[in-house]
């Protein structure tokens, strides 16, 4: 699950300095509880001394806790800041999301991930786009929450029904990137899987052409059927 | 035979009984009677949830099991959600609360007792509807039922309503034993028994009473809410234009928040008071335990929307969320800081109850830890929604309410039975409970954390790198399952076999130990005259000056 878009990467550090300071908090609780336990067992016949920690030793752990926890803050809004930020498409990407990114709407429904292309071709489970390109997902729902999640290209987010969700990403690298849904939606929730495919700008213009005529010929079809009296 | 008519004539020791001690118990409104059968209900519950979280777990050894359908895991999942917040860890809490508030602030009874008896029935009535659930359909909408999934259109037979009827009925019960601790904190404590001289465990009671006043109406409203959705053509939490959604979620929250904290809470002002009796010496820095305690429920509740981290919100809502969950490494910091250090210059006894109390230290560090990541708002984009956040809070409400109720569970046995908890089988218990934990939502942690597996999916798929973990997981769970049995097996037995204990079977410095075990109806035939915040240390004093020899528990002045 190695990070590939600028976003991640940033998740990526920020997860990493978190582990850190998590382990500095277990380890320092736990060795000061095995210290305690080992070296003052009742049994080694010490007598107890008057309890110590008075108000300036509180003060003290209490400041210092705090200036760990504002620190916290501060790094995890920086990185935050920059794991949000949109980036620009780059050289190899799709010419026409030099301007503005490659708008597609991603919509949950149980269960499945539907993708709308702005040509109005779509795709189900599947969603192709080209590397090297900002593509902004636009999350809704038709009916219950969903959360995309594919843990390599961006954070995941929810698809809430009456709301716009938004992820933002830039591929960098061609592949099959598998994702899933994260959060319990009914029955069939644990098989609503999803796959980004990373394709080069002219492979997702043939694609999304293809796809566009595809749907376009069966649509053509079923009319046809139904204007010579077969039922489809 | 002349002299049966020299005997006194009112006669106090052995007043008969009228009706069988079973109806006696359940008729009572006496703090005690409502307080042990709060603990002793929701330690059977303790034991239904393990059940429910095997049958999961048993889904989860293999990838792509067969064992339990969809739709039978997601009912279990639902059941186990409500079973171990509603039904075991907020009443746990209660109980201890309810039993011994009251005897520790010197009261001879509380101020609304009625009150607490329908809380304790209510909160009955709630099991008893849950489980009936069985008898049709339980939910399948999981542990916290976000709408809109848990709308009728989504889920239209009757488990979500027996959800909300249940745990509503648990919450308005909850609600009014808290509305009982305030009343008798605030109106019934001894002379001389002033707030500052407040033993930390019922000084937790108030705050915990004071945050369910704050946070059971609002999962009350929430409830009505849905209920009236589902039964009466309601929209509050409907999709589309006209609903909100996330307005359950919020609510939700807000209450499953604030309950985390108030289990938290708990065990640590257990901690607070079992660690000094075994260590020893008075509690370091006790006013900035109860200030951190205070604090850590407005904090806490406050950072709900750390829950809601991937949801459409403003970024300001997060890093507020943000801001509140990391501004709680304060307090817990303070807390554990403290906790050590009346350990580390003490003389440690180390017997059960101080074996669990390190125990809860050590899980909840881990827990909070964990939870500090998950408050990182680009962190809880990767992490959220994975099994490393079930392993954090798991971490955290098994440290507080499995480790620090059975440390409290062995504390306050003998005064609550009269007899002493076994302590071969309650160490055996620990460090199965201890390993248990350990195998059991460590590799919760990698797989959520290093694979991204994702919360409450009845399956995972082959060749998606998390089979060994859950593997491990689910023979953990059954480890920890065992240890937990031996310790309420130990509880049942030691009822009846456990060795004799005094009134006074550690030492304590807190009023419940100056009564006999198990305590007199009326708690105090004397009220004593608190002069210190140690009222039992000075009583042990009095004595030993009263009788010219040296106290048998002799402590150093603080």
């Amino acid at each position: 699950m190695a990070p590939q878009s600028p976003g991640t990467d940033q998740i990526d550090t920020l997860l990493w300095i978190g582990f850190v300071a998590c382990a500095i908090v277990v380890l320092a609780v736990n060795a000061g509880l095995i210290y305690a336990l080992w070296r003052y067992r009742g049994s080694r016949g010490e007598q107890a001394r008057p309890t110590g920690a008075g108000r300036r030793a509180q003060l003290r752990a209490g400041g210092l806790l705090g200036l760990f926890a504002a620190a916290l803050f501060v790094v995890s809004v920086l990185y935050t800041g920059e794991a949000r930020k949109t980036p620009a498409t780059g050289e190899a990407g799709l010419a026409s999301a030099r301007s503005e990114p490659l708008r597609i709407l991603a919509t949950g429904q149980q269960w499945l991930w539907r993708y709308d292309y702005p040509n109005s071709a779509f795709s189900y489970y599947r969603l192709v786009v080209p590397v090297d390109t900002t593509v902004e997902l636009d999350l809704v729902s038709t009916d219950v929450i969903h959360t995309w999640d594919v843990p390599a290209l961006a954070g995941k987010r929810d698809a809430v029904p009456g709301k716009t969700g938004r992820v933002v990403f830039r591929a960098e690298e061609e592949g099959v990137y598998e994702g899933q849904s994260a959060t319990l939606s009914g029955q069939a929730y644990a098989a609503m899987r999803t796959a980004v495919e990373v394709v080069s700008p002219t492979e997702y213009e043939e694609f999304v052409a293809r796809q566009k005529d595809d749907i376009q010929a069966a649509q053509d079809r079923v009319v046809e059927q139904i204007e010579s009296g077969e039922t489809p | 035979m002349s002299q049966v008519r020299d005997r006194p004539e009112i006669v106090v020791d052995g007043y008969p009984r009228r009706r069988p001690r079973w109806m006696e118990i359940a008729t009572s409104a006496d703090h005690k009677d409502v307080g042990r059968v709060l603990i002793a209900a929701s330690l059977g519950f303790l034991f239904v949830a393990l059940v429910e979280l095997l049958l999961m777990r048993l889904q989860l050894a293999i990838p792509e099991n067969t064992f339990l359908s969809p739709v039978t895991f997601n009912r279990m999942l639902s059941l186990y959600g409500a079973t171990a917040i509603f039904f075991f860890a907020v009443p746990l809490a209660l109980g201890f609360f309810y039993y011994l508030a009251p005897l520790q602030a010197g009261a001879r009874g509380t101020a609304l007792p009625r009150l607490g008896q329908i809380g304790l029935w209510l909160y009955v009535a709630g099991a008893t509807v849950l489980f009936a659930g069985f008898l049709y359909t339980p939910s399948e909408a999981g542990v916290n039922p976000l709408a809109p999934l848990s709308e009728l259109t989504y889920l239209p037979d009757n488990g979500v309503d027996a959800w909300a009827a249940a745990t509503g009925l648990a919450t308005l019960g909850f609600t009014m034993l808290a509305i009982d601790l305030v009343a008798t904190l605030h109106r019934l404590r001894a002379p001389g028994m002033a707030w500052r001289r407040l033993p930390v465990f019922s000084w937790a009671a108030g705050i915990c009473s004071w945050l369910l006043l704050a946070i059971g109406p609002v999962m009350l409203a929430a409830i009505a809410m849905l209920l009236i959705d589902r039964n009466f053509g309601g929209i509050f939490f409907a999709g589309g234009a006209e609903g909100a959604p996330l307005l359950w979620a919020h609510l939700s929250w807000i209450f499953f928040s604030g309950a985390y904290m108030l289990i938290l809470i708990f065990a640590l002002a257990a901690l607070a008071e079992i660690v000094p009796v075994f260590a020893r010496r008075p509690l370091a820095g006790r006013n900035a335990v109860i200030g951190s305690l205070a604090a850590i429920a407005p904090l806490g509740t406050l950072a709900w929307m750390q829950n809601m981290l991937t949801a459409p919100i403003g970024i300001g809502w997060m890093y507020f969320a943000m801001a509140m969950s990391l501004a709680l490494i304060v307090p817990f910091g303070l807390i554990l800081f403290n906790l050590i250090a009346t350990m580390i210059g003490g003389t440690l006894h180390l017997r059960a109850p101080l074996l669990f109390a390190a125990g809860a230290v050590a899980a909840i560090s881990v827990g909070l830890a964990a939870e500090i990541e998950h408050s990182m708002v680009a962190v809880a984009w990767r992490l959220q929604h994975t099994t490393d956040s079930t392993a954090a809070t798991h971490f955290a409400l098994v440290g507080g309410s499995v480790f620090g109720g059975f440390a409290a569970l062995h504390y306050w046995f003998p005064k609550m039975t009269g007899r002493t908890m076994g302590e071969t089988l309650a160490r055996i218990s620990f460090w199965t409970t201890a390993l248990g934990t350990v195998l059991a939502f460590v590799p919760l942690f990698l797989a959520g954390g290093l694979e991204g597996q994702v919360v409450d999916a009845y399956k995972y798929f082959e060749g998606s790198g998390v089979d060994a973990y859950n593997l491990v997981a689910s023979i953990g769970a059954f480890v920890l399952a065992i240890g937990i049995v031996l310790t309420l097996v130990n509880a049942i037995l030691s009822r009846t076999a456990g060795a004799r204990a005094g009134h006074d079977q550690w030492g304590g410095d807190t009023l419940e130990w100056f009564v006999p075990s198990p305590p007199e109806p009326h708690n105090f035939d004397v009220l004593p005259d608190v002069r210190s915040e140690r009222p039992m240390r000075d009583i042990r004093e009095a004595i030993a000056r009263s009788a010219e020899r040296p106290a048998r528990e002799a402590q150093p002045v603080a």
